[in-house]
């Protein structure tokens, strides 16, 4: 057997106490400063009119209603685009309708191969045997 | 005729995710990326082929010609892309693409695809056989 359990078990009642007492100490300023401040002892300016009470339903309007509406408002107006889009793009399954797009492709896009199909065509002939691909349908 | 174009074939954020996936597998592989979705005008394979020789580099470029209303794949590999990159290789990736396009995945069909050939370009080239 080990000693350390006993070891641990004898220094635990020294160092208690004077844990205790360090926590306590520690605790004093909070406890002055959050004892000590209360509400604001001062009172309004003299020069601030009193406007008399509102209503609830003005206080709503102003505090809930305008900014929800405007959070509402700026939300549609952000997803607005995006909705209208979707009805655009292609849907699966329809038939296509849209330009033809070329990802990576040459300036000229699909011009430019009809411009320059008759020089490529022949230039390409001779390697036409080492070009590799595959095809297929779905 | 084709009917007049009715706006974009994709979104934004579509157009967007085809464009990291050829922009990723660029990284990946030595290889160019060149993905065409549209009408291919006349014989599908002729007009990729055409498509792929008007490339910048054709001979280590790789052209996926994607035609959904015909719904016609066609892959095209440059010479030096075939070395690392057989036509077996691409008949798989093709069949990826095929299985998404045919449940309606137009734009996961070209990155899945995209993606797929640029692991496999990626296989290194052999200095010393043994």
């Amino acid at each position: 057997m080990t000693n350390h359990p006993a070891h641990t078990r004898r220094s635990s009642p020294f160092r208690s106490p004077l844990r205790r007492v360090t926590a306590l100490l520690l605790l004093v300023p909070a406890l002055l400063v959050t004892s000590l401040t209360g509400p604001a002892f001062a009172e309004a300016p003299v020069q601030w009119e009193d406007n008399g009470p509102y209503s609830p339903l003005y206080v709503i309007t102003i505090l809930v209603v305008i900014p929800v509406g405007l959070f509402a408002l700026i939300t549609l107006l952000v997803y607005l685009p995006s909705m209208m889009r979707k009805n655009e793009s292609y849907q699966p399954g329809r038939p296509w309708r849209n330009e033809s797009e070329w990802f990576g492709g040459p300036r000229g896009g699909v011009g430019a191969v009809d411009s320059t199909e008759q020089p490529l065509a022949v230039s390409g002939s001779d390697h036409s045997k080492e070009r590799g691909g595959a095809s297929g349908q779905w | 005729m084709a009917p007049v174009a009715s706006g974009d074939a994709f979104s934004a954020a579509q157009r967007h995710e085809i464009d990291k996936a050829i922009r990723d597998a660029e990284t990946v592989c030595r290889c160019e990326f060149s993905v065409f979705v549209g009408r291919s005008e006349g014989e599908s394979r002729p007009f990729a082929e055409r498509l792929h020789a008007t490339l910048v580099a054709p001979e280590r470029s790789i052209l996926v010609l994607v035609d959904p209303a015909a719904k016609l794949l066609e892959i095209v590999t440059g010479a030096e892309a075939r070395r690392v990159l057989d036509d077996a290789e691409v008949q798989l990736a093709a069949l990826t693409m095929q299985s998404a396009f045919a449940s309606g995945d137009l734009v996961g069909g070209i990155v899945q695809g995209v993606q797929q050939l640029a692991a496999h370009a990626r296989r290194p080239q052999v200095r010393h056989e043994a």
